[in-house]
């Protein structure tokens, strides 16, 4: 697949800024670089300082303009400063991009999930967007440039049938995104998710492990293959949050090259 | 009112246990089975909601050491979830208690029930609970999280056992037809010279009740995984 042609795209968040959570690696840092291509400031949150330096280093070698701040997003506190932080740096904040999802979401039987884990993978999705939300609140209201966009999954629409936890928890962040874009409405803040269907490491290791079962899983998507982090999800998250999508909210948008069409 | 010809008896004799937490949802639910020919066994005992030790005493107080219901109905919802107001007046105590925790308590709720009904080879399990989850609302951010982690993991069970023969359901219903408590709700409407196709509320013991029989019934095994509408013809979902 070919790099995607970004000129289109420059300008698009001019003067916005953006917090993006779990941008050390993968989705994260695909999106943290899709909005800094687009012009955003981009704040990196994440607990990794390592990973988080690498995003910021690669935006900046793009031409972008990103700052780090360790970031665990199930504590309160840290996700206020991380706020703080946004606003003291590059004066203010637009948008919000919860992306951080548990290490621990992996297939796990319904009778083998425990209270640990269920609270590592509840405070990630959830609570998290408790924080953010608060936090975020007074910067967000009454611009008309207010953005809160929750990466939720296919798994939460469809179904996963061996990890409920994560399904559950997808689902959930789709019932807090409609509810919240009725609730911040009149504040002018949109507030959606975003599903997407990305070719992350892990996927790539899977998939690259046994050819055959790349072709038996590209069955699944249309365009017959997974998106790329920056250059197949990254856009769709910064038309979303641009000013082209102003009247789109409490939606959750498939970027998954046509693998959830159920709707 | 009372039970239709078609089902009546669609029960009969059948074991159906109906599970109420919170707010009560469930009661013309719990007579229209009963009118359906069920043994019915209802339950609001606190300990629904507390860890597994607790859930599998709740069901053995419910149904002896020994008895796989036929149907379950859930409403699994907290006073705190069912408690509308913004979420910038929620602390996180709170937003636990009314977002995280319901979707934890279905969890466990789900696995003791299963450990009966799948040894069994058979089993209907049918959460009922308002169809705000589906529009959203302003208020109602932690019960619309709640209600649609509760529904995600519903479709994740349902594939999960669906080869042991136990089907798994949702029924979004009418608000109002649930309960008095969102009258005072300022509730999304469908803007529309028709907003609800049948232009009134389902009656709890008649309609939703005769859903639920017919999902336990014969003809209703095939059905799994899904999420149906019980308002009227209200919102049309996609």
């Amino acid at each position: 697949m070919t790099t995607l042609d970004w000129t289109s795209m420059a300008g698009l968040l001019a003067g916005r800024v953006a917090i993006v959570t779990g941008a050390s690696g993968g989705v994260g840092r695909g999106l943290a670089r899709a909005l800094a291509l687009s012009g955003a400031r981009v704040v990196v949150a994440a607990r990794s300082p390592a990973g988080g330096q690498e995003t910021v280093a690669l935006i900046e070698a793009e031409g972008g303009q990103a700052l780090f701040v360790a970031t665990d997003v199930c504590d309160a506190t840290a996700v206020r400063r991380t706020v703080e932080a946004a606003v003291q740096a590059f004066g203010g904040l637009d948008i919000v991009v919860h992306n951080a999802a548990s290490t621990l979401a992996k297939p796990t039987p319904l009778e083998d999930i425990d209270d640990a884990l269920w609270a590592e993978q509840a405070g990630v999705s959830l609570d998290a967007l408790h924080h953010l939300a608060h936090a975020a609140l007074p910067h967000l209201r009454d611009t008309g440039r207010g953005r809160f966009l929750v990466l939720s999954s296919a798994q939460g629409q469809h179904g996963g049938a061996m990890n409920p936890a994560y399904t559950a928890l997808k689902a959930a962040q789709r019932g807090f995104v409609k509810a919240l874009a009725r609730e911040w409405g009149p504040h002018d803040i949109v507030v959606n998710a975003l599903a997407p269907a990305a070719l992350t490491d892990a996927a790539k290791a899977y998939l690259e492990a046994d050819p055959e079962r790349t072709r038996e899983a590209m069955k699944s998507f249309p365009l017959g293959r997974m998106g790329d982090m920056r250059d197949d999800i990254g856009p769709a998250a910064v038309a979303m949050c641009s000013d082209l999508w102003r009247y789109v909210t409490g939606q959750t948008v498939n970027v998954d090259g046509g693998y959830y069409t159920a709707l | 009112m009372t039970a239709s010809a078609s089902t009546h008896g669609a029960l009969d004799g059948a074991l159906a246990l109906v599970v109420e937490l919170g707010l009560p949802l469930l009661s013309g639910v719990g007579e229209g089975l009963r009118d359906a020919g069920a043994e019915v066994v209802a339950s609001r005992d606190p300990r629904w909601a507390g860890s597994r030790e607790d859930v599998d005493a709740a069901l053995l107080a419910a149904l002896g050491p020994d008895r796989a219901p036929a149907l379950a109905v859930l409403s699994l919802l907290s006073e705190e979830t069912t408690t509308l107001r913004p979420l910038s007046d929620l602390d996180l105590e709170a937003w636990r208690a009314g977002a995280a925790d319901p979707i934890r308590i279905a969890m466990r709720v789900l696995a003791a029930l299963g450990a009966r009904m799948k040894p069994a080879g058979r089993g209907t399990i049918l959460f009922l609970a308002p169809s705000l989850s589906l529009v959203g609302g302003s208020g109602m951010v932690a019960l619309s999280t709640a209600l649609e982690g509760q529904r995600g993991l519903m479709k994740s069970i349902a594939r999960q056992w669906g080869a042991t023969g136990v089907t798994v359901n949702w029924a979004a219903a009418a608000p109002r037809a649930l309960s008095p408590h969102f009258d005072a709700a300022d509730l999304a409407a469908k803007g529309d010279a028709v907003p609800i196709a049948l232009g009134r509320r389902p009656d709890a013991r008649t309609e939703i009740a005769a859903l639920a029989a017919w999902l336990a019934s014969p003809s209703g095994r095939g059905v799994t995984g899904a999420t149906l509408m019980v308002d009227g013809g209200e919102w049309m979902v996609p």
